[in-house]
């Protein structure tokens, strides 16, 4: 079972350029979400949009910038509520930037699902489990 | 003892039951075996095994005189499915941005 999400973009422009789009408000709003980021260790700030006309879904993403080293790596905190606003969840996004063939290769870690990370990493444990369990009824 | 219906994430939220599903997931165990495990009362533990097994994380059948406890899948594809979601959300927003930063390119 995967317990984190991990992607890698690669862009033509350098990481300079790339890291404009993760980190100035005005260019996230563009592809990501309405936010007040700023680049600066400790700095609280939001994600926002619009949810449906009579969602529950608040539509926010509760922030902390974690670390910051510039046009290399950001990180931060990504609190937020499903849906159905039911439930809340903790987790980190990483972005890191590593120069490649004159442009940026842009990688994204997605982990730390507070809640669920323990669980999901004990996943071969359940699945033999569920196997003994099949055996024994059949 | 009236046990409300939780959701997966406030299912395992709780230690005891952290704690409960990770001993689980070695082996099945009775209820009386799980018990001996945790510093709590007879009946304090099987509140914390309704709610895991209404949540859909366990199975509970009775062998003769003992009740078994096992894991069972349901309650672990809820968060599967959790984690699928946002994994489909980057790959969308990052595919846009993508989209803006080749449209740059003269």
């Amino acid at each position: 079972m995967q317990n984190e999400i991990k992607q890698s973009w690669h862009f033509n422009q350098p990481p300079q350029e790339v890291w404009d789009y993760l980190t100035k408000p005005e260019l996230i709003e563009q592809w990501l979400m309405k936010t007040d980021l700023q680049p600066v260790v400790g700095h609280k700030f939001r994600f926002t949009f619009e949810a449906k006309p009579n969602s529950k879904y608040e539509g926010v993403v509760h922030c902390e910038v974690l670390e910051v080293i510039p046009f290399t790596r950001l990180v931060y905190s990504w609190n937020g509520g499903t849906m159905d606003q039911s439930r809340t969840y903790h987790s980190v996004v990483v972005w890191t930037l590593v120069p490649k063939e004159g442009g940026t290769e842009l990688q994204l870690q997605h982990d730390g699902f507070e809640v669920l990370e323990d669980i999901l990493t004990h996943t071969e444990g359940w699945k033999s489990c569920l196997k003994r369990m099949e055996s024994a009824l059949t | 003892m009236k046990t409300q219906t939780l959701d997966v994430f406030q299912v395992i939220a709780d230690p005891s039951r952290r704690q409960m599903l990770l001993m689980l997931s070695k082996d099945s165990m009775t209820i009386n075996s799980l018990a001996g495990n945790f510093n709590m009362s007879r009946p304090a533990v099987s509140k914390h095994i309704k709610i895991l097994y209404q949540a859909g994380f366990i199975s509970v059948t009775g062998i003769g005189r003992h009740r078994y406890c096992m894991l069972k899948k349901t309650g672990f594809d809820e968060l599967q499915h959790f984690i699928n979601h946002f994994d489909k959300f980057w790959t969308n927003k990052l595919g846009r941005l993508q989209a803006i930063l080749n449209s740059k390119v003269k």
